[in-house]
């Protein structure tokens, strides 16, 4: 054989051999329990519990760490987890938790009062990640571990939203932390790959940005739910970044559960054999926030005319049908929600007798609607709205943006964009989550590029923050959305469905609102 | 001092001064963007004074003209600087991505090789045929295609419709990559013997190299088939033709090796274009390589690792070129004086 053949021989056989190879298991196997595959869009670079959190970030945490309480259900509860109980003094000042026997970091170690008192101290002296819930309200020492088996928490001042955060503070194994450290940076550079848990899995193979691996660990402290012989072997989160090959993925086979498609992909693979897309009312309010500081929007009555134009059935029919529309600017699914009387609905006499009150009572006014590029429902709401607005004589310049520009546009009056949609999902259901994206201290945050400033706001989200009597409480949380809606920062949107196409093999998925947006509770899944 | 040396040294020197000229440019063009990398590190809920924790930990507090001359301090020990995002060293990051990009690039070389050249060929021979008019429809297409639309259409047609390949990634999740040698799956299976794995990892690799490839196959043809033209209407060949020479020697040994000159040169060419263009197809095809990595950290506002990753293809471009421009003198000796 002469070269130039064999080299052709080589390349073709090469070739062949892998276009022979096609591997399209439904399934992944380890012995003879099976490995369920997820798949999202978005990476984990960051793993540490105490660092970041996101919903992808969040889901991997809940995965191998535990806290002492977790959220389950829906509505959202908060049911005890590391801690068994809990009971809290009558001034609000003292929270005491009393841990369970039997749970075990992943290496053997016991979780004990300790580890969570540690755990505590790490997240706050880092100043990252979770740091903000608790950090104005909790100094390091007021965090006291009794006895092996009592942690005691002493606030600088009553908190009512501490227990809606004591599901996302996870507990590390401070000896393995210690041990991984670098210098001073309290096992940060460990644990952003590695693994000082005792959750339900252990890091297996760990690639934040492409697959991470994890395996179910067999006699996990807390039991497992499904039937013993359905345990998974483990579960993989598999990042595509794309939509179309992670739906492509999902109907080939290779993966098991997908989130984060478009309401038509969705669609479309509810129709699709063996395909199960579940559907919920979501926690994330979407809203298009406007400047209240600058330009026309500065005045109440041009915003008052464009809640009152826009065509709110817009959204239900760009989403296929998949949302609920808001009637109060908190969501449904959160504590204290109540639907606020009058609501803005399209009423174009409204409009117009609200716009007669302005300059611009005969239009010739032209805003910015600003969207994250690339997002397609956003920019057909930004269409709707152009459209709703022509009526009034209002022109919509519908601009994209990338976030990164998009959030520092909007971190200051001067340049925050006229319009701009927003989602934000708050990240418990404590009522003071959102009451506070209104407050004039939250302004220029990406969920406050309103700008909003009001005193009289500023005074009850405050009063209700250290209010402890739960009926006071939710009277204070009802008459704050009231006047959310008077002073109208936003047009309220809707909540967008969420949605997890999964094979109907797949058994065990629980719905929670309180997750963020993908995030799905992977010890609770298995095939059957 | 030989003038092959003199000629390297000078070309060496000016590489260095292009690279620090593409310092300037990236760093400036990075921080004129209207974000702040810290605000998105620190978290959707962080507080002022969290973002600023972060902020002075990658000292993002300093004055820009400090940070500029701290990033060139650092670059010229080989320190490239963290990652705002995860925390890691863009060097390491680099040495973890780089081989997976390079396994892309030499296999979709390889492709547009072994496709290119011989249609270049095909379509010389019989030119002004319908042959040589479908191979320009092709070739025309292949550079015109966006890879992008291209690699989804193509993942529809091989992943989905007919399920011969899979659909992104670089291994199953289920199988162990193997042994890092090199970093190249590919190789490093072959370098442990590992048959299936190889197997597996080619048919993951396939359809992104030949996406690819595309761009470059579509040059190659091109400069192939024009070259082949002038070099078989040439005197030589017609005077080894009048020889009695056969052929397929005359074709084979002759014309092509005369006119796989300026196809060598486009093939190194186009090896620093497609590292370039391994962006869009890393990023349908989910494939663990420093476009991706680059367009994950640009979409987080993360300029180190974007620096790091321009001035790695910048770096790999400009060597490419001088491998090129060496080649030349010493397959041509007539440019050696130039």
């Amino acid at each position: 054989m002469k070269r130039r053949d064999f080299l052709a021989a080589t390349a073709a056989g090469a070739l062949g051999a892998g276009l022979a190879t096609a591997p399209a298991e439904a399934f992944e196997r380890v012995g003879d329990r099976r490995m369920l595959v997820f798949s999202g869009g978005q990476p984990v670079p960051v793993l540490d519990p105490h660092v970041r959190y996101d919903w992808s970030t969040r889901m991997m945490q809940q995965s191998i760490y535990d806290a002492l309480a977790k959220y389950e259900g829906n509505p959202a509860k908060v049911v005890p987890w590391l801690a068994e109980r809990w009971e809290t003094s009558a001034d609000g000042l003292t929270w005491t938790f009393h841990l369970v026997a039997n749970a075990r970091f992943h290496n053997g170690d016991p979780v004990d009062a300790e580890a969570v008192r540690y755990s505590f101290e790490r997240a706050l002296k880092l100043n990252k990640g979770v740091a903000w819930m608790l950090k104005a309200y909790l100094e390091p020492a007021g965090i006291k571990a009794v006895d092996a088996r009592t942690v005691q928490l002493t606030l600088s001042q009553p908190y009512g939203a501490l227990l809606s955060f004591i599901p996302l503070w996870f507990i590390v194994n401070p000896r393995q932390v210690i041990a991984g450290a670098v210098g001073d940076d309290y096992g940060q550079k460990f644990l952003t790959d590695g693994d000082a848990g005792s959750g339900p899995f252990r890091i297996k193979r760990w690639d934040g940005q492409a697959v991470m691996v994890l395996d179910a660990v067999a006699d996990y402290w807390k039991g497992w739910q499904m039937p013993a012989q359905q345990r998974p072997a483990g579960v993989i989160y598999r990042v595509i970044r794309e939509p179309a090959p992670r739906k492509a993925a999902l109907l080939r086979g290779e993966i098991d559960m997908v989130t984060e498609m478009t309401p038509d992909d969705y669609d479309q693979l509810a129709k699709a054999p063996g395909i199960v897309v579940t559907d919920d009312t979501g926690m994330t309010p979407f809203t298009i926030q406007m400047n209240t500081q600058k330009g026309p929007t500065a005045d109440l009555n041009v915003r008052k005319a464009l809640a009152y134009a826009f065509d709110y059935d817009a959204l239900l029919q760009i989403e296929n049908g998949a949302a609920k529309l808001l009637d109060s600017p908190f969501p449904n699914a959160m504590t204290g929600h109540v639907a606020i009387k009058d609501f803005p609905r399209r009423d174009l006499a409204k409009a117009r007798e609200y716009l007669a009150k302005t300059p611009y009572a005969k239009g010739g006014l032209s805003l910015d609607y600003t969207y994250v590029a690339g997002l397609e429902v956003e920019r057909r709401i930004g269409l709707a709205l152009l459209e709703s607005l022509q009526p009034l004589g209002i022109k919509i310049n519908v601009v994209a943006q990338p976030w990164p520009t998009l959030v520092a546009r909007g971190a200051k009056p001067e340049t925050a964009s006229d319009l701009v949609a927003v989602y934000v999902t708050p990240v418990s259901p404590d009522p003071d989550v959102l009451a506070a994206q209104y407050s004039s201290a939250a302004a220029g945050q990406f969920w406050a590029m309103h700008q909003l400033s009001d005193k009289t706001l500023d005074g009850m989200v405050a009063a209700a923050r250290s209010e402890i009597d739960p009926a006071k409480r939710l009277a204070a949380y009802a008459a704050i959305q009231q006047r959310i809606v008077d002073l109208q920062p936003c047009i309220f949107g809707m909540l967008e469905d969420r949605k997890w196409a999964m094979h109907s093999y797949v058994k065990g998925f629980q719905y929670c609102p309180v997750r963020l947006t993908g995030e799905a509770d992977l010890y609770a899944v298995y095939a059957a | 001092m030989t003038p092959l040396l003199r000629f390297l040294a000078r070309r060496l020197a000016l590489l260095v001064l292009m690279l620090l000229g593409l310092v300037v440019i990236t760093f400036l063009v990075s921080n004129v963007a209207p974000s702040d990398p810290a605000a998105l590190a620190a978290g959707p809920d962080a507080t002022r004074d969290m973002v600023e924790t972060v902020r002075h930990e990658y000292g993002l507090d300093q004055p820009l003209p400090q940070q500029f001359l701290r990033y060139v301090s650092d670059l010229a020990q080989l320190k490239l600087g963290r990652a705002i995002q995860t925390g890691d060293d863009v060097s390491d990051d680099l040495a973890r991505y780089f081989p997976a990009t390079a396994e892309l690039v030499l296999l979709s070389t390889l492709f547009a090789v072994l496709v290119g050249v011989p249609l270049g060929m095909l379509a010389a021979l019989r030119r002004n045929s319908w042959f040589d008019h479908a191979i320009r429809i092709l070739a025309v297409s292949g550079v015109a295609l966006p890879a992008f639309w291209a690699a989804l259409l193509l993942q529809l047609l091989f992943s989905v419709i007919l399920g011969w390949l899979p659909t992104s990634g670089q291994l199953s999740v289920a199988t162990a990559p193997p042994p890092v040698v090199t970093g190249m799956v590919l190789f490093d299976a072959l370098w442990a013997g590992d048959v299936p794995t190889f197997r597996e990892a080619l048919s993951y690799a396939v359809l992104p190299a030949f996406v690819l490839a595309l761009p470059s196959i579509a040059a190659i043809v091109r400069v192939n088939r024009a070259e082949m033209i002038e070099v078989l209407g040439a005197d030589y060949v017609t005077a080894a033709r009048a020889h009695g020479v056969g052929t397929a020697r005359v074709i084979g040994w002759l014309a092509l090796k005369n006119a796989m000159l300026p196809t060598l040169a486009m093939i190194g060419l186009r090896l620093g274009w497609t590292l370039g263009s391994s962006f869009l197809v890393e990023t349908v095809f989910d494939w663990p390589g420093i476009g991706l990595y680059a367009v994950s950290s640009a979409l987080a506002s993360d300029f180190k690792p974007v620096m790091g990753v321009t001035l790695c293809i910048g770096a790999c471009f400009m060597l490419c070129n001088l491998v090129i421009d060496l080649a030349y003198g010493w397959l041509d000796p007539r440019t050696r004086s130039a």
